[in-house]
């Protein structure tokens, strides 16, 4: 095993053209998080690291146009205390606050957790319902592309060896839309989900509109049905209603078996949080029909903040 | 230990907590991970990717090459080539230091490489070639004793010398290397006399200790004489096991043993120690070995256990007969398994009264990690079942679990299964304390809000201490009134050198700032037993006060000297040797030894209990004195997902005498800890002997997050002020698993008899009871072979 070199590039167009010299041979690494664990466990061995943790102008967060555009160099920790994030898009700062812990939230970035593609992770079968698109630079020139058609399978996501992905950008909801995450875990706290759940929909005139359901870690990528989704829209989503979508997507996720729980589990767990999730949904609008921002606060921060 | 009476006790000024704690939080503690020794290779393992085979083929010819690379090493090579033993163990010399002909289990170390670093050697154990011709292999004691099992061990190892009161009873089985027995009474009459006969499975999953910090050492070999630096719970047991492999006599090999960064019996035996002694030998350079943590998952296990248990009991609740086999898998090498046995057969009888008692306790080979010690002791597996099934009876009696516990505990004067009289008993007080805290009441229904439901459960447990068990001790009072003390007890974050300074303190009167603890190193600290089976406090604290006592008589005569008065005449009062009755014309230490120019005063100290058990019958005496706990917990179940949240739990544990609250406190709370994670997750899964979850992202243990928002200790004092330390480092840890299960049955029905209690089988146990209609008992078995209650269980008169 030779120690894989080590390079820092100066600048994004510096680390682009890196990456396509060695044409796939060179990995990037950012928070290192999850590069540490694939290298020590000998899954990947390449023959260089481009280091693109200190690049300038990819550790922004900003609003515009309705749209939140976040930095693949931010940290989960800044999305979690960002005030901007709290203002426009509570649930986004739940989500990443959930993640791991807190030394782990420290490092870990945005564009590491979407480029890693595992599974079992959190933030994106949030950012998918909540139809964020992923935003790369490579030698080509930029692309953005939905976040939808982004993963492949396990690990795989539709990058080339020479992209890297600069921001994510995220639609912020209409206003009177309420967004709960559920992260289930099913053994020690600090695990990963065994089935993370987004919902989400806007709330007027006495009915429920653009639902919204992203289901992560039961499946290799995470899902969004909008055929499903549209169950709920118009609908002032009764139990029926619920039971309806809960039960769809529990049939059509093609759930994996792991050490959290088998493929039946799972079946069984996207049926009971895509339930409660909607009912949570269903609960804040009644219980403040009209938010003063776009989507409603989570009762409450994760508690492993310190 | 309360020592100096009413004295002012300035002495005891300005003691807090550990006496390193400077040193721990500002990352100064000399761990052996941390020592570098002059010229060291670094060392790693090529270990056996398949669970039994033989090798027929090694190829080091590639990795030879690499440039750095010192020496490779296989068991081959020290067989033909080394001048000493191949082959290793505390009971059965029966573990190679490197898989000789054959491997045994997955993870097995064949091929060693020392190089002048760590990624040299990486690299080059990548370029090994191992081939091997697969055997069948066996995972389970009921496969390994099954007809026609594959054979582990074709000759039966050599029995070591290791332990003088050894219990060694092989049967005609292969694959069993040693069976311990229990009989009591009559047992057919005894379940003749019953009115209920209760027959229960239950099984306890092997699992991992995950110390902090992983094995590690540093070995160096001369002709004559040999230097191992290393992370143990016992270094007079490696220095044993060394200088047997090497021929040389014991004072030839020097042993140190630094401060450990936790090990719950994971450190006892030898297990890298031979590999990087024999790289030393071979390569002439010190060489240090470090497990990696997926290293650590193969290294040492706790015994995954199954119990048969058949209670025979009369309708008024009281326990006549019990039968107990109980299944121990030992892994591919015995290790500790042979005697481990014994605790984990006669603990099966529980903290009860049974007048008839069977027990046949097996300790069997396996295709799987090696099994020993672990915090329990053999005793976690015990008490789930025995607690569990006692839970189960009350609940098919319909009678309140706390009454039929209370009826049938043990209490002073009666005998324990291996017939010896119980004293200085207190499991009734610490179980209704429990009932009381946790808030007990029998006829209340669970409580339920929306999705969740909470309940309560308890459970009460006996623990015996290693017996019979040695220890000594020496300190020296040096010319300026100081003490050094010299012990072999090991620092593994329980803070026995904490205890055994302030025990000093109090005995000579002098500040804890005046005494040290030398480095533990067979050379010069004496012999200690082990630091285990929670006997430190105990065992080490007697000794050292025993040298304490040689000392101060020492000091006495030595005064003597210089006064008038006859050394009967004279006292040790507030840190100096005074006359009786008069105080003030006191000589200090210091004084004393200088001069009478004694240079410095060496006092001894000795402490041993005798015991032991015959091994046909298992009568005779098991334990000097019997630790004792109670638990109780409040959890609330999901029923929709099955996830199990512990709420509150109260733990209840007998110290004698409390000598240290907080390190109490804090051992009670890390078995709270530790069974948390084994009554909810905690598994080693292997697939065809091939672990699936050896790292930590896919072994969970407990974090700060899942301990209960409630935690309620009660650290029982006898109250006699001469009343015997009982070790607490273990006791309340066996009952964690079953308090959490009884309560969760108590919550849902459903009563999970198969460790851990995960949220899927609880789940899976709900929609088994919802589709036989209802929780009205609660007695069923769930689909996937989860077993719940009654699953094999006979109620009904025998005649
Ligand atoms: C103990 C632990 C617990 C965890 N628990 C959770 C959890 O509960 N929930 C959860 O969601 N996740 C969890 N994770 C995963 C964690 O969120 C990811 O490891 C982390 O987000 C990866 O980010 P990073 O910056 O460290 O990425 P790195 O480790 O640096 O890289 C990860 C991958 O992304 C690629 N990459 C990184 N940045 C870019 C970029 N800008 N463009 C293109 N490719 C890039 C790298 O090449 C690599 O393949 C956990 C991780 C650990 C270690």
């Amino acid at each position: 095993m030779l120690a894989p070199r080590f390079l820092r590039p100066e600048s994004s167009d510096e680390a682009v053209e890196l990456l396509r010299s060695f044409e796939g041979a060179a990995k990037v690494v950012a928070g290192s998080t999850a590069m540490t664990i694939m290298l020590r466990q000998g899954l990947i061995e390449p023959d260089a690291l481009i280091y693109v943790g200190g690049l300038p102008g990819l550790r922004e967060i900003h609003e515009e146009d309705s749209r939140l555009r976040v930095g693949a160099l931010c940290t989960h920790r800044e999305v979690e205390l960002s005030a901007e994030v709290r203002a426009v898009l509570p649930i986004l700062a739940y989500t990443f606050g959930t993640v791991a812990n807190v030394r782990v939230r420290n490092a870990a970035t945005v564009g590491g957790v979407v480029a890693e593609a595992d599974y079992a992770s959190d933030p994106p079968a949030v950012l998918l319902g909540l139809g964020a698109d992923v935003i790369t630079t490579s030698p080509s020139g930029e692309r953005r592309r939905p976040l939808l058609s982004f993963y492949r399978s396990f690990y795989e996501t539709e990058l080339d060896f020479d992209e890297l992905i600069v921001a994510i950008d995220v639609p912020i909801p209409p206003s009177g839309t309420y967004a709960v995450y559920e992260k289930y875990v099913s053994r020690a706290s600090e695990d990963r989900p065994c089935v993370g759940v987004f919902a989400s929909a806007q709330f007027y005139g006495g009915l429920f509109h653009n639902v919204r359901i992203a289901i992560g870690a039961a499946s290799e990528t995470p899902q969004h049905v909008p055929a499903i989704d549209r169950a709920g829209d118009e609908s002032d989503l009764r139990a029926s209603v619920i039971g309806e979508i809960a039960e769809a997507y529990a049939e059509q996720t093609d759930t994996l078996d792991d050490m959290r729980g088998s493929s039946w589990y799972r079946k069984e767990m996207i049926r009971v949080w895509v339930r409660r999730a909607l009912e949570r949904v269903r609960e804040d609008a009644y219980a403040s029909p009209s938010p003063s921002r776009s989507s409603s606060i989570p009762d409450e921060m994760p508690r492993r903040d310190q | 230990m309360e020592s100096g009476g009413r004295e002012a006790s300035t002495w005891r000024e300005g003691r807090s907590g550990m006496i390193d704690s400077y040193e721990r939080v500002t990352g100064r503690v000399p761990f052996a991970t941390n020592v570098e020794v002059q010229g060291m290779l670094h060392a790693v393992l090529l270990r056996s990717q398949i669970a039994h085979g033989r090798i027929t083929r090694i190829d080091v010819s590639r990795a030879k090459e690499v440039p750095g690379v010192h020496t490779i090493l296989t068991g081959a090579d020290i067989v033909v080539r080394g001048a000493f033993k191949a082959r290793f163990g505390p009971v059965f010399r029966d573990q190679p230091i490197l898989a000789i002909d054959k491997v045994r289990f997955v993870g097995e170390p064949v091929v060693a490489v020392a190089a002048e670093d760590r990624d040299i050697a990486v690299t080059a154990l990548a370029l090994i070639d191992v081939e091997y011709e697969e055997l069948p292999a066996v995972f389970t004691p009921e496969e390994a004793m099954a007809n026609g099992a594959p054979i582990l061990h074709e000759e039966r190892p050599e029995l070591g010398a290791t332990f003088a009161d050894i219990l060694i009873n092989r049967s005609g089985d292969p694959n069993t290397c040693n069976t311990f027995k229990v009989r009591r009474g009559d047992i057919e009459s005894g379940f003749a006399q019953s009115d209920h006969i209760f027959e229960d499975v239950f099984t306890s999953p092997s699992v991992q200790h995950v110390p902090l910090e992983t094995h590690c050492c540093i070995a160096s070999v001369e002709r004559s004489r040999i230097v191992i630096t290393t992370g143990t719970q016992i270094p007079y047991m490696v220095r044993g096991q060394i200088a047997e492999i090497f021929g040389l006599p014991a004072s030839a090999v020097q042993v140190i043993a630094p401060p450990l960064g936790g090990a719950y019996g994971s450190k006892c035996y030898p297990s890298i120690e031979p590999i990087a002694a024999a790289l030393s030998y071979f390569s002439g350079r010190p060489v240090r070995l470090q497990n990696a943590r997926d290293e650590e998952f193969v290294t040492i296990t706790k015994h995954g256990v199954k119990i048969y248990m058949k209670t025979g009991v009369r309708s008024d609740g009281r326990i006549l007969a019990r039968k107990v086999l109980a299944l121990f898998n030992t892994g591919a090498y015995a290790d500790i398994g042979p005697r481990l046995i014994k605790n984990g057969g006669y603990g099966t009888n529980g903290p009860v009264s049974i007048p008839h008692v069977w027990i046949d306790s097996h300790a069997v080979y396996t295709n799987v990690t090696p099994a020993g010690a672990f915090r329990g002791y053999g005793i976690s597996q015990a008490a789930w079942a025995y607690d569990s099934q006692i839970d189960m009876i009350a609940h098919r009696l319909e009678m309140d679990p706390y009454e039929l516990r209370m009826k049938n505990l043990l209490v002073d004067g009666e005998p324990f299964c291996t017939g010896e009289l119980m004293h200085d008993v207190h499991f009734r007080e610490l179980l209704t304390t429990a009932r009381d805290r946790i808030g007990w009441d029998w006829s209340a229904a669970p409580e339920r809000v929306g999705q969740k439901v909470r309940a309560k459960g308890m459970s009460c447990i006996i623990k015996s201490t290693v017996t019979p068990s040695t220890s000594t001790a020496s300190v020296k009072l040096n010319d300026d009134g100081s003490l050094h003390i010299l012990t072999s007890s090991i620092e593994l974050g329980q803070g026995v050198h904490t205890l055994l300074v302030n025990l000093a303190s109090d005995q000579l009167q002098i500040p804890v700032g005046r005494i040290s603890v030398a480095r533990v190193d067979t050379d010069v600290t004496p012999y200690d037993q082990q630091t285990s089976s929670s006997r430190s406090s105990w065992s080490m604290g007697h000794a050292l006060t025993a040298a304490i006592s040689d000392v101060k008589e020492q000091l006495l005569s030595r005064a003597a000297e210089l006064s008038d008065e006859e050394a009967s005449q004279l006292e040790i009062r507030n840190g100096h040797v005074s006359v009786i009755g008069a105080p003030e014309q006191g000589l200090s230490y210091q004084e004393v030894v200088r001069r009478t120019r004694a240079g410095n005063i060496v006092g001894r100290g000795f402490s041993q209990t005798q015991g032991g058990l015959d091994p046909e019958s298992g009568q005779g005496v098991a334990s000097v004195h019997w630790h004792q706990a109670a638990g109780a917990a409040e959890v609330e179940v999901d029923l929709e997902t099955g996830h199990v949240k512990v709420v509150k739990y109260h733990a209840g544990v007998y110290a004698g005498r409390v000598v240290n609250q907080v390190h109490g406190e804090l051992q009670t709370e890390g078995n709270l800890a530790m069974g948390l994670g084994q009554a909810l997750w905690e598994e080693l899964l292997y697939d065809n002997g091939q672990l699936q979850n050896g790292s930590l992202a896919d072994y969970m243990i407990a974090s700060f997050d899942d301990m209960p928002d409630e935690v309620d200790l009660n650290i029982l004092e006898s109250g006699r002020p001469d009343a015997e330390l009982h070790g607490i480092g273990e006791t309340s840890l066996p009952a964690v698993m079953p308090a959490i299960a009884n309560a969760v049955f108590r919550a849902t029905g459903v009563r999970i008899t198969d460790l851990p209690l995960t949220a899927e089988k609880v789940l899976r146990g709900l929609k088994a009871l919802e589709a036989e209609g209802g929780a009205k008992n609660g007695d069923l078995t769930t689909p996937d072979g989860a077993s719940t209650d009654g699953q094999k269980h006979v109620v009904g008169s025998v005649t």
